[in-house]
């Protein structure tokens, strides 16, 4: 019996998994983020081991377009002899890399070390860009560091109320929401969501209640909440004078959005706004008065915009007029959703970080970086390019010629897909690592079988910052191998300087030290006590005292109780600006994640029961405007915009609004609704306009 | 590098504000600098909440809408407190009272309006400078007269409102939600005049005054009474005289516009500006918010239209090329502020069902519930509407108006959003209806793993999964083991 985690979200249930003969038989683990509970996708996650559609070994392309199988010799030479080839001809940044929120710790480390040592590029950056990276840029310009949630996830059982901004936990982490129990219970949980989403319904009947704003103005709906709080007087002035700077700024910044006019651009009625802040500062008032807490939290659906980071400052911003973060009366937290996308966040990944959330610009950080791996800081390349214009630019004449993928699936899941396939088939050679032959894998010149979670060692970190261990239960299939071993591997061929351990225990040591001193420090953790159950959440320095008690917390379970990681030990108020717009004329489209399936769902549309449920893409649209666009249920729509087409068969709601459709983005080919969403970036996290973008409606006649 | 051109505004209220909030990037990049040129003493504030302010029911600070420090450390020069007595096209400098004359290469007039002072008996009104009015007497157009209500409300005065605008009324409310005696006095039959219908009139009448706002309509007013001390009754020619502790003046604003008059500009009823809010002919000078007549178009007295003419300015002036067609209509949505009643209101409802087959008017009225909803359509799109006691639906409609977005067909889908009882899913479920969406466990197999003996949720939930996902759904399986007969 094996104790692990489930593969998919940054929750990270607890699960077991038991050989009963010839079956592999997981069930769930009384583990704190879940308490034994398990949604569809994690009590169906061995159907992913056992997949026949399983790569086995590498696979390369040929002249007329198919796969053929070939060694791992073969292929580890092909990767060095073109790595080496571009390199020489046009520059060691001709060469890129892309990563992935999915990998563990010890691979997300080691594919930053292999690009800046072994390639000895510049251009890595990873899929956690279109995830966390506004929320990311948020917390650290606020707080001076990023960890999801900077408080256990358990606090939350106890909240009074809690205000939760674009996240959809109900359909994309159901076991989260029995940490949601007490605050239904207590009246208190408020949910802003553009859709009557499966988060929205549970604030239903007494439950708390729900704001339903039109698309892309959360901005402005955050700033009229705070608007009232400070208008009214109901900011916490004793605990903003002792642990904040920048109230003047954001005073001033607030004081056009009284809850009229923010109900003008929000479609939330002004009387809504007044009742959730009134409510929000009553709550938290009594939270400081031996109370129940109050919490803000944030997802991907008001953090994946192109003012993405503006809107996170605000609602921390709100958090702070509150009076809440760092104290024990509630706080700010983001709801990480990958399921290592906090420790993929941490180690290296982003072109602009080392291990531990250093600096790669910052040159006493490369100087501590480059000692634990031996070499020259010299030689470790500088910032690189983000996600975004990283992949557009490949094959351009400022771009890679080569590319790199691990664990993700940029077709699908990139803005405006359309471009991001015309960029890869403008590489010299895509190598692409993957359990499935994913609609990514299906254009490199050379696809690598990879490993599972059941059959890997190593360790995630969950959406609290806390530190788990990833078990191995099964052995691998065919030739399948880990992406420590390729990466060991390619590190010789490539006469890289540094050690490249295919060992996950040896990896995680040399993270250790490589995160030791840094913001998201693990140099006091060791398997062995995560192994004997031990919660430890980082940061976690070398010599902290751990104990295996499940009742104990290791490490800084709750950030921020004395000081915020600013210099100055005070969180920072940053003023934001909503600009004036002109209203949006068409439909606008949201986009989002269904119950059954998970990202660009290349696992989940291959487990039968999942896919059985969703088998195909559906345009969620209000029956009123789905009358005015003459679209009956169950028909097929043109869904499109000057970036591309999307097609989808209509299914009525009201739980949309009449201004507003709604897509899920796990499929692929005409399906996929990335082809319609914009890729103009935040100016501070460079994440993408995911979740807005304008569209026409055509049903295709003849088509029921 | 190009030496950075210098945009002179005159004038720093919201609208001025929210140019140099456009600018900032600009100003940043050192393509232009900015210098403000201000009657006023204060940094730019807030006006709609002036009301709040003189009530405590907002602090000043909280009007304030710029951040000095910020606006300094980009190199803004503020001038506070600076009369501005002529423009020098010619030498293109603005003149100031008592101070260096300011050069500019472009001239921006945001000069705003004041508060226009009806010809009454006893009320020396001279349209262009700022009447010196009797003790008791005063508008609510500025931080002072905030001050000159607070001290009325503070001794307890009935306070007599002339007009029945937006502003009078939110004025009468907020006076009403601080516990003084407001009487809100107009000419017309219903407050809000040309915004109202006959019936919507008479529900607002009716909202106010439970919300304890007295309301006097079709009043002909024709001076005031004035005793040693100051202001003791309105004349009128209807209702006699009407007495007051005060009165607080709110029948609209005039433009300030004799500073562009005196250098030669074109004025109506504002600054004569193209569609371009460009007022000369060199490209100069700009004028635009409360002091502008747009293409024509006289200022309408809202914000909105002041900041969409901000918004838009401030990008054509940092990238001309870039600059889009500007389009300043629908924006005249009044929506009364806050005091517990919603009404929102915009365009023309004043056509009836059977006046023009062109246009379609749709009503609801439950005046009992204090609920009110007319819509007047052309093809689908609203062209007017009124909306009493239903927030959500006004919401909608304020937005479908502003981006001239088609209505549903069905008029009544509008209503539903008010009603929070909407939840097509409490129909009786079926056995192929799924209870869990976890674990997609349906009725039927839950009925079945009850029937089967199961008499806890932990019991289903291990037979058939329901319930052990979220725990959404453990009150429904908990009332399908209710109805489980008892075993024997």
């Amino acid at each position: 019996m094996t104790a692990t985690h489930c593969p998919y979200c940054a929750l990270q249930c607890g699960i077991t998994l038991e050989n009963s003969g010839s079956q592999l038989v997981l069930s769930g683990r009384d583990f704190e983020t879940n308490g034994g509970a398990l949604c569809r996708k994690g009590f169906s996650a061995t159907k992913l081991l056992e997949h026949p559609g399983r790569l086995h070994t590498p696979l390369l392309r040929q002249s007329d377009g198919s796969f053929a199988p070939i060694t791992w010799d073969r292929a580890l030479d092909l990767i060095a002899e073109k790595a080496l080839s571009i390199r020489s001809e046009s520059g060691a940044d001709a060469v890129a890399m892309f990563g992935s929120g999915s990998l563990t710790n010890e691979k997300a480390y080691q594919l930053g070390k292999f690009a800046r040592l072994a390639l000895g590029t510049s251009r890595i950056d990873y899929n956690g860009r279109f995830c966390m990276s506004s929320a990311a840029a948020g917390t650290n310009k606020a707080f001076g560091l990023d960890r999801g949630m900077p408080f256990p996830l358990a606090d939350l059982d106890d909240a009074a109320m809690i205000l939760m901004l674009g996240s959809n936990v109900a359909d994309t982490m159901p076991p989260f929401v029995r940490h949601l129990d007490t605050v239904r219970e207590r009246g208190g949980l408020i949910v802003v969501d553009p859709r009557r989403s499966a988060t929205a319904k549970l604030s239903a009947e007494g439950a708390g209640w729900h704001l339903q704003p039109t698309p892309a103005t959360d901005l402005q709906l955050l700033l009229g909440l705070a608007h009232v709080v400070l208008a009214e007087s109901l900011a916490d002035s004793d605990y903003l004078a002792a642990r904040t700077t920048g109230l003047d700024a954001l005073r001033a910044s607030v004081a056009a959005w009284w809850p009229e006019r923010t109900a003008v651009i929000t479609g939330v009625p002004a009387e809504e706004i007044r009742r959730t802040a009134r409510a929000l500062a009553q709550a938290a008032l009594e939270a400081k008065n031996g109370g129940h807490p109050v919490y803000i939290l944030t997802g991907r659906g008001i953090e994946q915009h192109a003012n993405g980071t503006d809107t996170v400052s605000a609602a921390i911003n709100l958090a702070l007029l509150l009076g809440l973060p760092g104290t024990l009366a509630g706080g700010y937290g983001t709801i990480t959703g990958q399921g290592n996308g906090q420790g993929g966040r941490e180690h290296g990944q982003k072109c602009d970080q080392l291990p531990g959330y250093r600096k790669i610009a910052d040159p006493e950080h490369r100087a501590h970086v480059a000692k634990v791996w031996g070499v020259d800081p010299e030689i470790i390349p500088g910032p690189g390019i983000p996600a975004v214009q990283l992949l557009n630019s490949l094959g351009t004449a400022t771009g890679a010629r080569m590319l790199m993928i691990h664990g993700a699936n940029p077709v699908v899941s990139a803005p405006d897909a359309n471009q991001i396939f015309a960029a890869l088939r403008r590489l010299d050679f895509l190598v692409v690592a993957d359990f499935f032959l994913s609609e990514t894998a299906a254009e490199a010149h050379l696809v690598l079988p990879v490993l599972q979670w059941a059959e890997e060692e190593g360790t995630m970190t969950n959406l609290e910052g806390r530190i788990l261990r990833r078990r191995a239960a099964v052995a691998p299939p065919g030739q399948a191998k880990s992406e420590l071993w390729i990466f060991s591997e390619l590190a010789r061929r490539l006469q890289a300087p540094g050690t490249f351990s295919p060992d996950a225990a040896e990896v995680f040591a040399e993270l250790k030290l490589a995160s030791a001193g840094g913001i998201s420090d693990y140099s006091g953790v060791n398997w062995e006590q995560l192994d004997q159950g031990a919660k430890i959440y980082w940061p976690c320095p070398e010599g902290s005292t751990i104990s295996t008690d499940p009742a104990a917390r290791n490490g800084t379970p709750r950030l921020f109780l004395d000081r915020f990681a600013h210099q100055d030990g005070k969180a920072q108020l940053i003023a934001v600006y909503a600009p004036v717009t002109s209203p949006a004329k068409k439909i606008s489209l949201v986009t989002g994640r269904l119950l059954e399936h998970y990202q660009s769902g290349t696992q989940t549309r291959r487990v039968d029961e999942l896919a059985a449920t969703s088998p195909d893409v559906r345009l969620e649209i209000h029956p009123s405007t789905a009358l005015a666009h003459q679209i009956s249920d169950g028909q097929l729509v043109e869904v499109s915009n000057q970036r591309g087409t999307t097609i989808a068969r209509a299914k009525l709601s009201t739980d949309m609004r009449l201004d507003t459709v709604f897509l899920p983005f796990h499929f692929p080919r005409t399906s996929t609704a990335n082809l319609l969403t914009d890729p103009s970036v935040d100016p501070f996290s460079a994440m993408p306009e995911f979740k807005h973008a304008q569209v026409s409606l055509n049903p295709i006649k003849g088509e029921n | 590098m190009k030496h950075p051109e210098h945009i002179v505004i005159i004038g720093f209220g919201p609208v001025a504000a929210s140019l140099i909030e456009g600018l900032m990037p600009a100003v940043t990049a050192g393509a232009c600098r900015i210098t403000v040129i201000s009657a006023e003493e204060h940094l730019a504030y807030n006006r709609v909440l002036l009301a709040e302010l003189a009530i405590g029911a907002a602090a000043f600070d909280h009007l304030l809408m710029v951040d000095e420090q910020r606006l300094r450390a980009a190199g803004i020069q503020l001038h506070l407190g600076a009369q501005a007595t002529g423009v020098d096209r010619a030498r293109r400098q603005v003149l100031i009272r008592g101070a260096e004359s300011v050069p500019y290469d472009r001239l921006i007039f945001a000069t705003g309006a004041r508060a226009m002072i009806p010809s009454l008996n006893g009320l020396n009104f001279d349209p262009h400078a700022d009447t010196a009015l009797p003790e008791g007497v005063f508008a609510l157009r500025t931080i002072a007269d905030a001050e000159k209500l607070a001290r009325c409300l503070a001794q307890g005065r009935r306070i007599l409102i002339l007009g029945g605008g937006i502003l009078g009324i939110e004025a009468a409310l907020a006076i009403a939600a601080a516990g003084g005696q407001p009487t809100l006095i107009h000419h017309g039959p219903a407050p809000l005049g040309r915004v109202v219908d006959s019936d919507g009139g008479k529900l607002l009448t009716r909202c106010l005054e439970e919300a304890g706002v007295q309301v006097i309509s079709g009043v002909k007013a024709t001076g005031i009474a004035k005793d040693d001390v100051g202001f003791t009754a309105l004349v009128t020619t209807t209702h006699g005289q009407i007495p007051g502790g005060a009165l607080l003046i709110s029948t609209g604003v005039r433009a300030r516009t004799e500073l562009a008059e005196g250098c030669g500009l074109a004025v109506g009823r504002g600054i004569k500006t193209n569609e371009f809010l460009c007022a000369d002919t060199e490209q100069r000078i700009y004028a635009l918010g409360d002091c502008a007549e747009v293409a024509g178009q006289p200022p309408v007295g809202l914000l909105a239209p002041g900041w969409a003419q901000a918004s838009w300015l401030a990008q054509h002036l940092s990238s001309p090329e870039q600059s889009s067609t500007p389009d300043f209509s629908a924006s005249d949505v009044l929506m009364l502020k806050g005091q517990g009643i919603e009404v929102a209101a915009a365009g023309d409802i004043s056509a009836g069902f059977w006046d023009d087959p062109q246009l379609q008017a749709t009503v609801f009225a439950d005046p009992t519930a204090g609920r009110y909803l007319k819509v007047v359509t052309r093809a689908q799109v609203v062209i007017g509407f009124l909306c009493i006691g239903l927030p959500q639906t006004s919401a909608e409609l304020i937005l479908a108006y502003e981006r001239g977005t088609a209505l549903p067909q069905d008029r009544s889908t509008l209503l539903r959003l008010d009603d929070p009882a909407v939840d097509p899913s409490s129909a009786l479920p079926s056995d192929d209806d799924q209870l869990c969406r976890c674990s997609g466990a349906t009725y039927g197999q839950v009925a079945h793993a009850v029937s089967e003996g199961c008499t806890t949720v932990a019991q289903v939930g291990d037979a058939c999964r329901a319930g052990t996902g979220c725990g959404g759904c453990k009150s429904k399986i908990e009332e399908l083991l209710a109805k489980a007969p008892a075993l024997t």
